[in-house]
């Protein structure tokens, strides 16, 4: 299961015998990943460009988020920049400083890109302009963030703003070699105030396997008022994961545990012993229950309320029983709709009177769920209803504060993946935009992150932790 | 707070006085820690004509301690051979050990725990111990501690092998955390908040031609006893301040902590030796006795900062903290009293206190704390001209201040000092009549 790739990509000497000697063989570059806990200050001493087009209207959010988060900033030019990072920079000692006062060869660890004022085709020259001389001088693991409107009047600035979308996912591949991602996030008018812990999560080694899509930052849930914290933001929470022993569950548990929540960690009977042991480790409860079971909801809220109510639910067990659809049985087709998706809605129906306001559903999609694939017309369809949860959830919940939304990897290095025939495996790794599988804990991240207050902005969504997939993107 | 306790006792500052301070490896190089707060202590008891068996408790700050006796304050009492029943503890919280163990022992007094206090801070930076690395000390231990016979040396050995990292460390002042040298985290901050070196090298001048100028004028007699030698020489001045020092000198010494950096040795406090004590009692019992109470505490904070941002920052977020406490605005405070670590931090701070966006963003406080006017700052210089033992400048500061009220009529002081591992103190001292 081993990526031989990305242990070659590991060695100095070796990749330099693989360019000297001019071979086609693709080294995908480590990741760069953050291991425990948030901290205060997840970009410390990190270069990060700011870059903004006349009319641009999220530069206090952006100020305030980098000069917090610990970054230095560096401004090309605009002196709205300048303005927007003079209280925050003299608050944090981070001010902004201009792009030319940056070294030449130094690199830059991120680009942000205030695009919210692009409301015509001539406008988007801003894009080159900026981008052009930055991105060849992007780090490994570099962070290209663009940030943009949802919808604007007039069909002009509708097609600048949509244009963004196609800019960021081709960037996205360009410097996929190197590690680096590119993202678009679109922020509705009157949601300004949920960017920041979105930039923060999207610009931080969290979302190392995050790349080529868009995100949408609304104000549709209930603002529940006080500022989400930067550290341990699920102190005193309750979460409840299912599929927990191992593989993305078990990374989840880890995670959510390490951000203070008491975790719940759910998974069948048979799995008894990794179940037991995680739940142990991490100071959790384990909960053996098979989802299939007509008893099983009412036993999972008996635990959640001896718990005293619950705010995280992570929906991550599922099965695959891949055939065509020719040659499915019928028992494997019930099989993979009742796990995937029946008892999904069913423990969501239990659970849901006992979320506590503010909570957070995360639903484990997949990448087969958006794009389909030969052999897995029942487990696509599973998750592609899970989109279509998610999406029907989300408003219901809104005016609780809950948000509700739905995470589909791509290919991740995990037991399932490593039963794949070999030169399948080989293609799903390298035909993404970063080149190299994901790991279990980088979904972890990011459902950790959908887990948290900060992400209040965000549902009824899907995220794609798929390192920019080929297929389905 | 206000000015007394829950139990309706209110601690005053009756006296205070300290060692010259001298540059470390120089005139003190023999006086360890112990014996430079005997010196300072055994002063302020013939300053004060206290009597042996007067004292009840000594607090003592200290950073350097001893390794064989880390409790220097009851080492004090003991050599001066106070009444035995005279307790005593040893408080480290770096370089604000010294305005720890004084509000110590204010709020020992308050609670009624004791009526006369001796509470102080020393340290002798020439006197540090040299550290074994760890793997030498777990390797000799058998053979230090148990029989040293052939076969323990021997083992001992195969434990010390491969030689490498064994030598003794040099001493140096740098975080556990993070490794940065505290110069380092002045540095940094310099940088960050914009501090040029022209205005460091222009406070650090200040800082001495004001040292100077009160020593010269006898200002600093009430406060510095002599001290004798082991080699038989009177020390009566504080031997680090340079009253010919100039902006145009400084400017011309190198940066330490970095190639084009700002940090240099005329702009930072120097490696010191010294000590000072303050006599604290009750106010009723100062009375009984015939004392003059000069101040108390109104209040005091000790915050904490994360030292991987700026290591330094913390009398930023302490002093709104006191002034909080004790109703207080920055405007209405008489003199300031900021321990000099560097230039660099005491104008970073200066530049927080006075910044609406650092009071909204940090304080959550809709306006600056204030602006600090040059004038009452630092009136008689600071750490950077007179010297840094760790322990004695909270002490000493405490002193210079309670007699400065005194002499100038005036009614508040604000002391604040930034420590090693991101803390921070402040306090708030005001005059009795």
């Amino acid at each position: 299961m081993s990526d031989v790739l990305l242990q070659i990509g590991k060695n100095a000497q070796a990749r330099k015998v693989v360019h000297a000697l001019g071979l086609p063989i693709p080294l995908p570059v480590p990741l760069r990943r953050a291991r425990g806990p948030w901290r205060e200050r997840p970009l410390a001493d990190l270069c990060m460009v700011v870059g903004a087009p006349p009319g641009a209207e999220l530069l206090p959010e952006i100020a305030e988020t980098l000069a917090s988060a610990g970054a230095n900033a560096y401004g090309t030019g605009s002196d709205a920049i300048a303005a927007a990072f003079a209280a925050p920079g003299e608050a944090y000692g981070r001010p902004a400083r201009a792009l030319a006062a940056l070294g030449d060869n130094e690199r830059v660890a991120g680009v942000v890109f205030d695009a919210t004022g692009l409301r015509d085709v001539a406008g988007l020259r801003a894009l080159y302009e900026t981008f052009h001389p930055l991105v060849p001088r992007l780090a490994k693991s570099g962070r290209v963030l663009v940030i943009g409107r949802p919808s604007e009047k007039g069909a002009a600035a509708s097609a600048a703003q949509a244009a963004l979308e196609g800019f960021v996912r081709s960037v996205a591949k360009e410097i996929g070699r190197g590690g680096a991602t590119a993202n678009l996030v679109r922020v509705e008018k009157g949601a300004e105030a949920r960017l920041g812990p979105v930039l923060r999560f999207l610009l931080s080694s969290r979302s190392a396997f995050v790349t080529a899509q868009p995100f949408v930052v609304d104000a549709r849930t209930k603002a529940l008022g006080d500022k989400p914290p930067f550290v341990r933001p699920l102190e005193k929470k309750v979460a409840v994961v299912t599929g927990a022993a191992r593989g993305i569950g078990a990374a989840t548990a880890r995670r959510l545990a390490e951000e203070g929540a008491h975790v719940v960690c759910l998974d069948r009977p048979g799995d008894d012993g990794p179940t037991s042991q995680l739940a142990r480790s991490i100071h959790g409860t384990a909960l053996l229950v098979d989802l299939g079971a007509d008893d099983a909801p009412a036993r999972i809220a008996d635990v959640v309320r001896a718990l005293g109510g619950l705010d995280v639910v992570v929906h991550n067990a599922g099965i695959t029983r891949d055939k065509t659809i020719g040659r499915m049985s019928e028992k494997q087709w019930d099989e993979v709709l009742a796990v995937n998706l029946g008892a999904v809605v069913r423990t969501h129906e239990a659970l849901e009177p006992l979320l506590r306001e503010g909570g957070r559903v995360v639903c484990l999609s997949s990448i087969a769920g958006i794009a389909g694939n030969v052999g897995q017309s029942a487990y696509a369809a599973s998750k592609a209803g899970i989109l279509g949860l998610v999406a029907g959830l989300a408003p219901v919940l809104a005016e609780r504060g809950i948000t509700v939304n739905a995470v589909a990897p791509g290919f991740i290095e995990t037991r399932l993946t490593a039963a794949i025939p070999v030169a399948v495996r080989e293609a799903g790794r390298r035909l993404a935009a970063l080149g190299q599988g994901g790991l279990p804990e980088d979904v972890a991240e990011v459902i950790t992150f959908l887990a948290s207050p900060g992400a209040a902005g965000i549902t009824g969504r899907t995220v794609r932790v798929c390192g920019g997939a080929l297929i389905g993107a | 707070m206000g000015l007394t306790g829950k139990t309706g006792r209110r601690a005053v500052v009756v006296d205070g006085l300290r060692t010259p301070f001298v540059k470390a490896f120089t005139d003190f190089t023999k006086l360890d820690t112990i014996a430079l707060g005997v010196a300072a202590a055994r002063g302020l008891l013939a300053k004060a004509n206290l009597g042996r068996r007067d004292v009840e408790s000594i607090v003592w700050g200290g950073v350097i301690l001893p390794g064989t006796a880390p409790n220097v304050g009851r080492e004090i009492a003991l050599d001066l051979e106070l009444d035995p029943a005279c307790e005593a503890m040893t408080v480290t919280r770096a370089c604000a050990s010294g305005l720890q163990a004084v509000t110590l022992a204010a709020a020992a007094i308050e609670r009624g725990e004791a009526d006369i206090v001796i509470a102080g801070g020393s340290d002798s930076t020439s006197n540090a111990e040299i550290k074994l690395p760890q793997k030498v000390v777990h390797a000799l231990a058998p053979v230090a501690l148990g029989k040293a016979d052939p076969k323990a040396i021997l083992g001992a050995m195969g434990k010390l092998a491969p030689f490498t990292d064994i030598l003794p460390t040099r001493p140096k002042i740098a975080e556990r955390t993070t490794g940065e040298v505290m110069g380092e985290a002045a540095e940094k901050m310099a940088r960050r908040n914009e501090i040029s070196r022209a205005s460091q090298d222009a406070f650090a001048a200040r800082s001495h031609h004001r040292a100077a100028a009160a020593m010269a004028s006898g200002r600093f007699d009430e406060e510095v006893t002599p001290v004798e030698t082991s080699e038989g020489k009177w020390v009566h001045a504080d031997g680090l301040v340079r009253a010919d020092t100039s902006e145009e000198k400084l400017a011309k010494l190198r940066p330490v902590f970095a190639k084009d950096g700002t940090v240099t040795a005329g702009n930072a406090s120097p490696l010191t030796d010294g000590a000072a004590a303050v006599l604290l009692m009750s106010e009723e019992k100062a009375r009984a006795l015939g004392y003059r109470p000069r101040a108390a505490f109104s209040s005091w904070a000790y915050v904490g900062v994360d030292p991987a941002d700026q290591l330094l920052m913390g009398p930023a977020l302490a002093i709104p903290k006191v002034l909080d406490r004790a109703g207080r605005s920055l405007a209405e405070i008489d003199l300031v009293d900021l321990h000099e670590a560097f230039a660099a931090q005491v104008l970073c701070v200066l530049k927080m206190l006075g910044s609406a966006a650092f009071a909204r963003e940090r304080l959550g406080k809709a306006a600056a704390v204030g602006e600090v006017d040059p004038a009452r700052l630092n009136v008689h210089g600071g750490s950077i001209a007179l010297g840094h033992p760790f322990g004695a400048t909270g002490a000493r500061m405490v002193t210079t201040m309670a007699n400065e009220l005194i002499r100038l009529d005036k009614q508040t002081a604000l002391l604040g000092i930034c420590a090693a591992g991101g803390l921070g103190a402040a306090a708030l001292l005001e005059r009795i009549d």
